[in-house]
C-alpha cells in the first residue's frame, strides 16, 4: 500500500476517493469504514460474496442512500449525502441491478430522456423531436450498444439482454465521466454476456468504470484493478493478479 | 400498451402524414364550434359552452393525471380561485375590466397552486391525492366561513364585464360571443397543452409517471419538476374558473368543494387520460348524460345512481376512456 504522501506526488488525483464510509441500518452495520479511491481511467471490479455491502456501497456513491459517516470526494467535489440527481449531473451515471428502464416509451425516447437531462430539460414549447443535438447524442449512445437498429421498438418488448444494455446506453447518454454497472450481466445468456464485456471494454476508453460482479473470470479478465468486500469491509485490494494470489481472498471467497 | 401511445411518442417515421391529418381534424372540429351559435337554440349554445369550459379543467388536470401520474384533488380550489379572483377584480374595478379578472383569477389560481405544490409534491400516489383533498377542504372552508369577503354561503354576484381593448373595440358579451371568447381561450390553451406535452419538459413529466427513481437518476429535480407541473395544471384549471364566473356572473363556494375534483377525475377517466382530448369528451358525456336522464325523469330524479352505474360499466369495459377505444378502433 502507497501512502497518501506518494499518492499526492503521483500526477493525476483520483477521480473518485472515499473516506471512513460507513453505513449503518439500525443495529447492523453494512459498511464499516471503507476507505477507497479510483484513479481516472481505471475499470475497477468490487467483488464480495453476498451481503457484502457492495450494493449498499453503489447506493451511496450514486446518492440514493445517505452515509451514516465518511466523506466521499468526485472529481474534486464533496458529494456527500447529495441526492442522486445532483450527483448524476456531477458526472456519476449507473446501470441498475434491476432493469429500470421506462417500458412504454421507445428505446429512442429512454435514451434521448437521459441526454436531455444535461441541454433543453425545461424547455416546454418546442417539439422534443426537433432537437437535433439531443437526437445525435441519442442515436450515438444508442450505436455505442449496439441498438440503433432497434431505435423505434418499444422499451418493453426489447429481450432481457437489450433491456440490459439499454441500461448502458441511458447511463451513456447523460455523459458521465463514471459509469458503475451493477451486475451488467446477470441473467444474460453465454453470447449475451460475451458481448456486454466487448462493450464495456470500448466504452472503457473515454471513461472510468466501476464494476460489481459475480462473475469471476468475467472480472479477471475485464478489471484493471480488484476491490474485495467482505462483511462491510475492504478486504484486500490490487491487480487481479495480486487478488488472485491473495491468501485472505481465497480463503473468503475464491474457494475453488 | 399500444400503437397510439408508439404514435405519439417516436420522433421521425410518418411524422409529417399524422400532423396534417390531426391538424385537418382540428380544423374540422374548431369550424364546426365556431358555427355553433347559429345553429344552436339558446339552452343548447349555453350548455355547449359550459363543456368546453369544463373540458378545460379536466384537460388542465389530464397534464398532472395523464402525464404526470399524480391524481390532484386539488383542481376544485384551483378553479374555486379563479372565480373568485375573477369575482374579486370585476366587483372592485370601474368599469369591470375582463382582463384584469382573468390575470386575478389566474393569480389567484397559481398562488393557490404554488401552495399546494410545495407540500404535496414530495409525497407520491395516494398521499399525494390525500394531501391535494386536505387542502382542498381547507380552502373551502376558509370560502365557506369568511363572508365579509367572499360573501360566505351566498357567494358573489357581479355583472358580465365588456370585451375591450382599448382604442380598438368594446362591446358587451352575447350568447354568441361569450362562445367564441370561451372557445378561442379553450383552444389555445389545447394547444399550449399539447406543445408542453410533447416539449422536453413533457417527457420528464411521463418519465416521471413511468419510473419516478430512474428520472432522479438520470439527473432530474424531480420535485421542482413537479411543481411546476402542479402550477401549470393550477393556472389552466384557474382560467376555467375565470370563465365560468364570467359566464355565469357568479362565483359561488359549491365549486371549491372537493367533488368538482371528483367530477374533473370522472371526466377525465370517462375520455381517456393522457389524451388532453378524452377530457374534453369526457366532460361532454357526463353533462350529456346527466341533461337527458333529467329531461326523461324529470329534475328530482336521482341522476347520479345511473350515471354511475354507466361509469363502472365504461371502467370495465373501455378502461382507456372514449378517446382511448375511438383511438383503437381508428387504428383497426
Amino acid at each position: 500500500m502507497r501512502s497518501p504522501a506518494d499518492r499526492r506526488g503521483a500526477a493525476p488525483a483520483p477521480i473518485l476517493q472515499i473516506e471512513g464510509l460507513t453505513v449503518r441500518f439500525g443495529g447492523l452495520t453494512a459498511l464499516n469504514d471503507v476507505n477507497f479511491s479510483v484513479m481516472p481511467g481505471e475499470v475497477r471490479a468490487i467483488i464480495g460474496p453476498n451481503g457484502a455491502g457492495k450494493s449498499t456501497f453503489f447506493n451511496c456513491v450514486t446518492g440514493v442512500l445517505r452515509p451514516t459517516s465518511g466523506r466521499i470526494v468526485f472529481d474534486g467535489k464533496n458529494i456527500t449525502g447529495r441526492p442522486s440527481n445532483e450527483v448524476s449531473q456531477r458526472g456519476i451515471a449507473r446501470s441498475y441491478q434491476i432493469t429500470n428502464i421506462l417500458p412504454n416509451a421507445t428505446v429512442f425516447e429512454n435514451v434521448r430522456v437521459a441526454a436531455q437531462s444535461r441541454r433543453h430539460a425545461w424547455s416546454m414549447l418546442r417539439d422534443r423531436g426537433s432537437f437535433n443535438d439531443l437526437n445525435e447524442k441519442a442515436e450515438s449512445a444508442l450505436n455505442q450498444v449496439g441498438l440503433l437498429p432497434k431505435a423505434q421498438e418499444l422499451a418493453a418488448n426489447l429481450s432481457h439482454g437489450e433491456q440490459r444494455n439499454l441500461e448502458i446506453g441511458i447511463a451513456l447518454a447523460t455523459e458521465p465521466k463514471l459509469l458503475c454497472l451493477d451486475e451488467p450481466t446477470a441473467g444474460m445468456s453465454a453470447a449475451e454476456t460475451h458481448d456486454t464485456i466487448e462493450l464495456v471494454r470500448r466504452i472503457a476508453s473515454n471513461l472510468t468504470i466501476l464494476i460489481v460482479e459475480h462473475d469471476m473470470p468475467l472480472v479477471m479478465e475485464l478489471a484493471t484493478r480488484i476491490t474485495v468486500f467482505h462483511y462491510g469491509e475492504v478486504l484486500a485490494d490490487g491487480s487481479p493478479a495480486e487478488i488472485r494470489d491473495n491468501s485472505r481472498v481465497q480463503e473468503v471467497y475464491l474457494k475453488t | 400498451m399500444t400503437l397510439a401511445s408508439l404514435d405519439r411518442i417516436s420522433p421521425r417515421k410518418g411524422r409529417l402524414s399524422h400532423t396534417t391529418v390531426f391538424w385537418m381534424v382540428f380544423a374540422v372540429i374548431m369550424a364546426l364550434l365556431v358555427i355553433a351559435p347559429f345553429v344552436l337554440p339558446v339552452f343548447w349554445l349555453k350548455f355547449l359552452t359550459e363543456i368546453l369550459i369544463w373540458g378545460l379543467l379536466a384537460m388542465s388536470s389530464d397534464l398532472l393525471l395523464g402525464y404526470t401520474g399524480l391524481i390532484s384533488f386539488g383542481h376544485s380550489v384551483f378553479f374555486g380561485l379563479g372565480m373568485y379572483g375573477a369575482a374579486g377584480a370585476l366587483l372592485h374595478s370601474h368599469p369591470a375590466n375582463l382582463w384584469l379578472a382573468i390575470l386575478c383569477g389566474l393569480a389567484g389560481a397559481g398562488g393557490a397552486a404554488l401552495f399546494v405544490a410545495y407540500f404535496s409534491t414530495r409525497l407520491r400516489d395516494v398521499y399525494f391525492a390525500i394531501t391535494t383533498l386536505i387542502f382542498a377542504q381547507i380552502f373551502y372552508v376558509i370560502i365557506f366561513t369568511w363572508t365579509s369577503v367572499t360573501g360566505g354561503e351566498n357567494g358573489l354576484i357581479f355583472s358580465r364585464p365588456h370585451f375591450a381593448i382599448p382604442f380598438l373595440v368594446d362591446f358587451k358579451f352575447d350568447r354568441y360571443t361569450m362562445h367564441w371568447f370561451v372557445l378561442a381561450l379553450v383552444a389555445g390553451s389545447y394547444v399550449l397543452l399539447r406543445r408542453i406535452t410533447r416539449s422536453p419538459f413533457g417527457m420528464v413529466l411521463q418519465s416521471i409517471r413511468e419510473n419516478e427513481a430512474r428520472t432522479r437518476a438520470i439527473g432530474y429535480p424531480v420535485d421542482r419538476y413537479k411543481i411546476v407541473a402542479v402550477m401549470l395544471s393550477g393556472l389552466f384549471a384557474g382560467l376555467a374558473g375565470v370563465l365560468y364566473a364570467v359566464q355565469n356572473e357568479f362565483a359561488a363556494p359549491d365549486f371549491v368543494f372537493f367533488i368538482t375534483s371528483g367530477d374533473t377525475i370522472i371526466f377525465n377517466v370517462m375520455g381517456g387520460i393522457g389524451t388532453l382530448v378524452g377530457p374534453i369528451v369526457g366532460a361532454g358525456f357526463f353533462q350529456l348524460l346527466r341533461e337527458l336522464l333529467s329531461r326523461l325523469f324529470g329534475d328530482q330524479f336521482p341522476y347520479l345512481i345511473p350515471v354511475g352505474m354507466v361509469f363502472i360499466v365504461m371502467i370495465i369495459f373501455l378502461p382507456q376512456g372514449l378517446m382511448g377505444w375511438a383511438r383503437r378502433w381508428l387504428n383497426q
